[in-house]
Parts: C-alpha cells; sequence; structure tokens
C-alpha cells in the first residue's frame, strides 16, 4: 500500500502515533472550526460594511461559506501532510498507517481516512443521503405539478425545488458510480494496493462533504431562482442563496478534479502485473475515461461560477451587456462542461453493467474493443456538441447545422454501447439474479433516452421541443435511465464485496419493479405533456396538460416508494442479511479473489493476472 | 481472471512512485490548462464581441502591454531558477531559495498591479464597478496569476526549507524536485499565454 511503503527510510517514527495531533482530529472537529472560521469571516467581513448593497452581502456570503470549507479541513487533519511536507518532516509510517485507519473500527470513517475502502463507503453514504434529498425535492415537485393550480408551493419555493433538485441530482450521478465502486472496488479489480495517492482520495471526499452543508444553506438564504443552469444575467441578480450555489459548483469542481486525477493515475501506473490494457476490466476503462472527461470539463465551469461571484461581489461585468459582457459567455462555458458532463455520468453506469452482463449470461463480453471505442468516441465527440443546447438562444445560428451533425452522430458510438450489451446477451442463458435484471432496464430506458435525444438535436424539431417538458422527460430518461440504473445494478452486484452481506433479494425485486414501472409512467407522461407543448420549469400549468401530469405525478410515487424499498433493503442487508461468501457470482474479476473484509493492503500478495477478465465458456490463455 | 500470486512485491520502489506523482501532476495541470482556456476564451470572446461598444469604453485607461510580461517575470524566473537547480545539483540551495524570492516578489508586483487598477469607475450611488468588459476580464486573469504564485510560492518554500534538512530521501526528493519543475514550467507557460492576452486590448 503506498502510504504505508512510501515513508521516506530517514523519516524519524514517533514513539507513539496515538499522542500525535493526527491523532485527535475527526469531523466533529472538523465542523466545529469550520464554523468557528465561517462565523468569524462573516463577522469580520460583516463589520463596518454596508449590508444593504447586494455586493457586500455576496461578498460576506461567499467568503464566509469558502472559509467554512477551508476550516473543516484543517479542523479534520486534511492539510497537516501538505503542512508536514513544507517543513520537511513527512508524515512517518505509524501516521501513514494511522490514517489509514488500521485497527480503529467504524471511527475511521468519521476521520480523515486514506483508505480507499473508507472512502468509497463515504462516497456511498453521501451519495445515498444525495439521492435521498434530491429524491424528497422531486416528490414535492410532483406534488405540485398532480393538478393545476400551483396548490403545493408557490411558485418561488417551486423555482427553487426545480434548481436545488436539479443540482444536488447532477451532482450525485457525477459521483454515483466513480464514487463508491471507483473508489472502494476498482483498485481491487486492478491488482492495486491502493489508490495512487491515499491523502488526495481522502480530499475529495471531504472537499466534497463540505459542499453539502453549503448547498443546504441555500433554502434559509432564499433558494436558488435560477434553475441548476443557473443562467446569466438571472443568476447575477439572484439573491443570496445565489451565492450557496456558486460556492458548492467551486468546492466540487475542486473535488472532482483531485479525484480524476487520482483515479486516472491509479489505474494508468498501477495495474497488476500481467494487466495489459486489454486486460483491463471494462468498468475500469469506463469510469477511467468518464474521470479523464471531467478533468478538463469541469473547471471550465468553474470559470463560469467565478465570473459569476465576481460579478456579484466586486461589480465586473462578464455577464452584464451594460458594461460589455455577455450571457452567450456563460452559456457557452457552461455547455463546453454540461454536456461532456453528461457522459461523465453515464459511461461509468453503462461500463459497470458491461461488467455485470457477461458474469450472469457466463459468455465473453461481446467485442470488448467496440466497447473501449464507444466510450472513447462518446467522450471525444461530447466536447464538439455543446452548442445544441443553445440552438434558440440566437448564438451563431450558422452553427446549428454542424452542431446538428456532430450530435447526431454520437449516437453512432452510443450504439456501439448497444450493440456490446445486446451482443452479450444474445443466445445467452442469462442467471436472473438481481444486478441482471439492470441491464435490462438500462436497454430499455436508454434506447428512449437515445432515441429522444436524436429528435432534441434536429434543429426544427428542437425549436418546438425546446424549453418543453419533453427535454425533461428526455435527459431523466438518459441520466436516471443510465447513470442511475447502472449504478443500482452495480450496487447489487458489488454489495457482498463492500459489506460481507448479500443484497436482499426480494427487497431489491420488490424495489426494481415499483421504480421502473413507476420511471417509465412518469416520463412517458411527461414527454406527452411535453410534446403537448407543456413548459418545463414552470409551477403551474394549463389545464389541458392536467391527465398528463396526474399520471407523471403517480408514477413519481411509485419510484419514491420504490427508492425507499431499496433503502430499507440496503440497511436491512448491511446489518443482518445472509452473509456472502467470496465469490458469490462466480466472476472472474480480482475483486472476488479477497475476502471479506478486505485486508488493508487488499492482496496478502500482489496478484498476477495471466488472462483476460471475460474468459467464461473457454480455457484461460 | 487467473492469476497467481507467486511475486511478493509490497514496496514501491521511489521511481515508481516518483513516475506516479508526475502523472498525478501533469494531470492536474491538465485541470488548470483547462481553467486558462476559460479565461483566455472569455477574453477574445468578449473582445470580439464588444457589447455596445463597451469592452474598453471611452476614457477608459488600461495596463500597458509590459505590465503583462512583467507580472510574468517573476513566474517565468522561477522557472528557470528551478530548472538549473535540477541540473546543478550543488547550486540548489541557491536556486531554489532564487525561485522563491522571485514568486514572492511576483506575488508583490501582482498585488501592487491589482491595487492600482486604472479602469474602476463609481455608478450613480458611489460604488465602485469595474468599467468594461476589458476591465472584468483583466481582474480575473491578475486573479489566476495571484493563484498560481501563491501555489508555486508553497511549493518553492518547501523546496527550500527541504533542501536544509538532511532526514530527507533523496532519491525520492530528486523526483520531486522534476515534479515540482513540470509545475513551475506550466505556471511560467501560463503566465507567459496571460501576458499574450492581456496585450491584446
Amino acid at each position: 500500500m503506498t502510504t504505508l511503503t512510501h515513508a521516506p527510510a530517514s523519516s524519524r517514527p514517533i514513539p507513539n502515533p496515538k499522542k500525535s495531533l493526527i491523532t485527535r482530529l475527526h469531523m466533529g472537529t472538523g465542523m466545529v472550526v469550520g464554523i468557528i472560521f465561517c462565523w468569524g469571516t462573516y463577522f469580520a467581513m460583516k463589520a463596518g460594511r454596508d449590508m444593504t448593497d447586494s455586493h457586500n452581502v455576496n461578498k460576506v456570503l461567499l467568503a464566509s461559506m469558502m472559509m467554512w470549507s477551508f476550516g473543516f479541513l484543517v479542523g479534520i487533519g486534511a492539510l497537516i501532510g501538505p503542512f508536514r511536507w513544507l517543513i520537511g518532516k513527512d508524515l512517518t509510517a505509524e501516521e501513514q498507517l494511522y490514517l489509514a485507519g488500521d485497527g480503529q473500527g467504524v471511527k475511521r470513517y468519521f476521520k480523515y481516512c486514506t483508505d480507499h475502502k473508507v472512502v468509497g463507503i463515504q462516497y456511498l453514504v453521501g451519495v445515498m443521503t444525495m439521492l435521498g434529498a434530491g429524491g424528497t425535492m422531486a416528490m414535492m415537485i410532483r406534488t405540485n405539478l398532480a393538478t393545476p393550480g400551483s396548490h403545493f408551493v408557490n411558485p418561488n419555493v417551486y423555482n427553487s425545488l426545480v434548481g436545488l433538485h436539479g443540482i444536488t441530482m447532477i451532482i450525485a450521478l457525477i459521483i454515483v458510480s466513480t464514487g463508491p465502486f471507483g473508489n472502494y472496488i476498482m483498485p481491487i479489480m486492478i491488482g492495486a494496493a491502493d489508490m495512487a495517492f491515499p491523502r488526495l482520495n481522502a480530499l475529495s471526499w471531504w472537499v466534497l462533504f463540505t459542499a453539502i452543508p453549503v448547498l443546504c444553506s441555500a433554502w434559509f438564504l432564499g433558494g436558488i431562482p435560477t434553475g441548476w443552469t443557473a443562467y446569466a444575467p438571472l443568476s447575477d441578480q439572484a439573491g443570496p442563496g445565489m451565492n450557496a450555489f456558486l460556492a458548492t459548483i467551486i468546492i466540487f469542481a475542486l473535488s472532482t478534479a483531485v479525484a480524476g486525477a487520482n483515479i486516472t493515475t491509479t489505474v494508468i501506473a498501477m495495474r497488476a502485473k500481467g494487466m495489459k490494457w486489454n486486460r483491463v476490466p471494462i468498468f475500469v476503462i469506463g469510469a477511467t475515461i468518464s474521470v479523464a472527461l471531467a478533468v478538463p470539463a469541469f473547471p471550465t465551469f468553474m470559470v463560469a461560477m467565478i465570473q459569476t461571484a465576481m460579478d456579484r461581489t466586486i461589480a465586473t461585468g462578464f455577464y452584464d451587456p451594460n458594461v460589455g459582457g455577455s450571457g452567450w459567455l456563460y452559456a457557452n462555458l457552461f455547455w463546453i462542461m454540461g454536456h461532456p458532463e453528461v457522459y461523465v455520468i453515464l459511461i461509468p453506469g453503462v461500463a459497470a453493467l458491461m461488467e455485470i452482463a457477461p458474469v450472469f449470461v457466463r459468455k465473453p463480453l461481446f467485442s470488448y474493443n467496440a466497447a473501449i471505442a464507444g466510450f472513447a468516441g462518446i467522450a471525444g465527440l461530447s466536447i464538439l456538441v455543446w452548442a445544441h443546447h443553445m440552438y434558440m438562444s440566437g448564438w451563431m445560428p450558422a452553427l446549428n447545422g454542424p452542431f446538428m451533425v456532430t450530435t447526431e452522430f454520437i449516437s453512432v458510438p452510443t450504439g456501439l454501447l448497444f450493440l456490446v450489451l445486446i451482443g452479450t446477451l444474445w443466445r445467452g442463458k442469462p442467471w436472473m439474479k438481481l444486478p441482471m435484471l439492470s441491464v435490462y432496464a438500462f436497454i430499455w430506458d436508454f434506447l428512449i433516452g437515445g432515441i429522444t435525444g436524436i429528435y432534441l438535436s434536429d434543429v426544427p424539431a428542437d425549436n418546438y421541443l425546446h424549453g418543453s417538458m419533453y427535454v425533461t422527460a428526455h435527459f431523466h430518461y438518459t441520466l436516471m435511465g443510465a447513470a442511475l440504473t447502472g449504478a443500482i445494478g452495480g450496487l447489487a452486484y458489488w454489495f457482498p464485496k463492500m459489506t460481507g452481506r448479500m443484497l436482499n433479494e426480494r427487497g431489491g425485486y420488490i424495489s426494481f419493479w415499483l421504480v421502473q414501472i413507476g420511471f417509465n409512467v412518469l416520463f412517458l407522461g411527461m414527454f406527452l405533456a411535453g410534446a403537448e407543448g407543456q413548459p418545463r420549469r414552470v409551477a403551474d400549468y394549463a389545464h389541458l396538460f392536467a391527465h398528463a401530469n396526474l399520471i407523471s405525478t403517480i408514477g413519481a410515487y411509485s419510484v419514491g416508494i420504490g427508492m425507499l424499498t431499496l433503502l430499507w433493503a440496503i440497511i436491512h442487508s448491511a446489518r443482518s442479511g445472509v452473509v456472502a461468501p467470496m465469490n458469490p457470482w462466480g466472476a472472474k474479476t480480482l475483486e472476488w479473489t479477497v475476502p471479506y473484509p478486505v485486508p488493508l493492503v487488499n492482496f496478502d500478495t500482489p496478484p498476477v493476472v495471466t488472462s483476460d477478465p471475460y474468459g467464461y465458456g473457454r480455457s484461460a490463455k | 481472471m487467473a492469476h497467481d500470486t507467486e511475486f511478493h512485491i509490497h514496496h514501491d520502489s521511489p521511481e515508481k512512485v516518483g513516475r506516479r506523482e508526475r502523472l498525478g501532476v501533469r494531470i492536474l495541470i491538465v485541470a488548470d490548462g483547462s481553467f486558462l482556456f476559460s479565461m483566455i476564451f472569455s477574453w477574445f470572446y468578449l473582445r470580439n464581441l464588444n457589447v455596445n461598444g463597451a469592452w474598453l469604453p471611452k476614457g477608459v485607461h488600461t495596463f500597458t502591454t509590459s505590465s503583462g510580461y512583467m507580472a510574468a517575470a517573476g513566474l517565468v524566473v522561477a522557472a528557470v531558477a528551478h530548472r538549473i537547480g535540477e541540473k546543478k545539483m550543488e547550486a540548489r540551495k541557491i536556486t531554489s531559495m532564487v525561485a522563491f524570492l522571485a514568486l514572492i516578489f511576483g506575488l508583490y508586483y501582482q498585488w501592487h498591479q491589482m491595487a492600482h487598477m486604472p479602469f474602476i469607475a463609481q455608478d450613480d450611488a458611489g460604488r465602485p464597478f469595474y468599467n468594461g468588459a476589458y476591465a472584468s476580464n483583466w481582474v480575473l486573469v491578475a486573479g489566476a496569476n495571484m493563484f498560481h504564485y501563491l501555489i508555486g510560492g508553497f511549493v518553492a518554500l518547501g523546496l527550500v526549507i527541504r533542501g536544509r534538512r538532511a532526514s530527507i530521501d533523496p532519491v525520492l526528493e530528486e523526483w520531486r524536485q522534476r515534479i515540482a519543475g513540470s509545475w513551475f514550467t506550466w505556471i511560467a507557460v501560463s503566465g507567459i499565454l496571460c501576458a499574450i492576452a492581456t496585450s491584446f486590448k
């Protein structure tokens, strides 16, 4: 394990690491220091400022939020490593062992722990919490839309609900597979003892963690009235809640950059001996392409957020036409990130399902190379399609045609993914266990999401459908139908390795059918309303759309009940489920060769790979 | 996936760790490069759009072309000094100190520029604002330079201190010198690109 073995030979071990400062820091001290930094900044900056001026309010709030994040990291001990490096006293082997959580039981989940398995579980709990919060907001949105008249919440609250639901779910879905499985499972899959940068790994999680209360604070600051896209100049003019959005994205972009560098380096540099590129499990390939795409994509989003923050705090004018700014600048920067981000979300989920399919049909993955070509093609083209989100904005109409072509062309590598999955299933005898259900659900859901996307990429059709519920239904079929379905399949598949117990089959089945039936009722109804012309992001609607909306809301409740059932199944199974054998699915990848609990350094002896991971039905070569 | 466990490699060599760390830093440089690209895109986009003729409103002063290069000079000097130190180990104590001081002076110079910006105006209520898209973009570029100076200064200070301590693994430290070299080279390139961009007024 890298954390344990790279201590300089000449570094002096401290007599007893249990007396070191590192041992006294945890989530609680992080929160205390974070709150002190936050309130200290707030009161210090507020003093002597005219707080009736919105620029000053924004300045004070943004600085306080960023200082909360910084203070938390100081308080949990995340900066001890860099500080010790600075003064030339590197962490000792004992201290690194302590940071890895050795022998600390449940406490390590609340500490700055560098063990990738702990970080994976932290991500899993964090993602589930975010999905729960985002899902609750979705229920509130659908309840409001059940009947015309916006009886449940007022339009301002509705706007905030839509914005917060959107950004919460986007963040959750970006990390839903690469967070838990990319951290817990992936290093074991490639035969590594740990991630390349264990301390950065823990940092990426705890930085992200600090964004959660910041985003929640938006509720108490008047909400986010802009939707998750936060278009300028609306976001320039929005109330104090917008600061929470900006701070969240800036913090999240930092976390993503760190996590992306870490995962990419781990896969490139730490694969087991014999694991040539054509022997790397497809989930690892997918997760790596996803994070490698995120590394250059998210900084553009961060720049857009920083520019908005500057407009709001120090009165620059990036998006104010009076002083030479333009909302089109924001739209470009946002969507240069925004469309690749869809694939950052999607690819790991699909890759997880490609990992599952061969195991449960006992056939090799059909055309491993086509799968890689599909992922790479999607990633490459995704940076050339951003302006299809801006057809109707009036920006460069002459480019609508070329962007239409590139967008439609992206369906070719996407088709390869279908080809690989269907080819794998073809004439197989599927073992219909819980993870396998997600493979079939994905094929149905993503087919609908993908085909409706082709309509939307078409400029004339988009002219009519743009800004309607049709678009909302399309991207939910894409993101939820592919990424979330893939992640749930992945959870069912890797649950035994992450918890040592099998996921409750009955609860899983009930959840699966409630979610899938509800999901299709919900969003097919939404397609109907959208095709008839119902605009999105509006709290009320004409009676013409009443039936479609009522159907959608019934579907939403079914999804909600299904997700609660899944939550129950997860908690119940983790606490008292059937104890899992080491390799319950008879899979061939390396994570199934280690016992549960997985040893600190994963493998007693580093493995040497001698065959491909999908050699079902043929002898090893 | 068939595998065997005949090898017993538990400790990665400093060479291997060094290469890995260099790769990680280079990937982070890609992220920072994307940030830089977005800033330069903003600069030229708003300059060419010139919305309401307010890229550079009449009467608004700008920084001289040379001031952008002056702001980048500290980054360049630090990168050159560090490269010399990488090649001549006996001069390393001096070159790391030169790199650190160059970054501190550069940081001060950038700060001084930001404290004396010629394009801040006041609205009817007497509140300051950045007059024109040139001004907005300039302050963002200057802020990015400041960020590079700060991170570069942290790394340079670390190398100065570590270079004076005996209890450092020499092989791993040699790699860290090279990794720091990647970062210093990048921030120097970034500074020059920013200076070129800001010369287009």
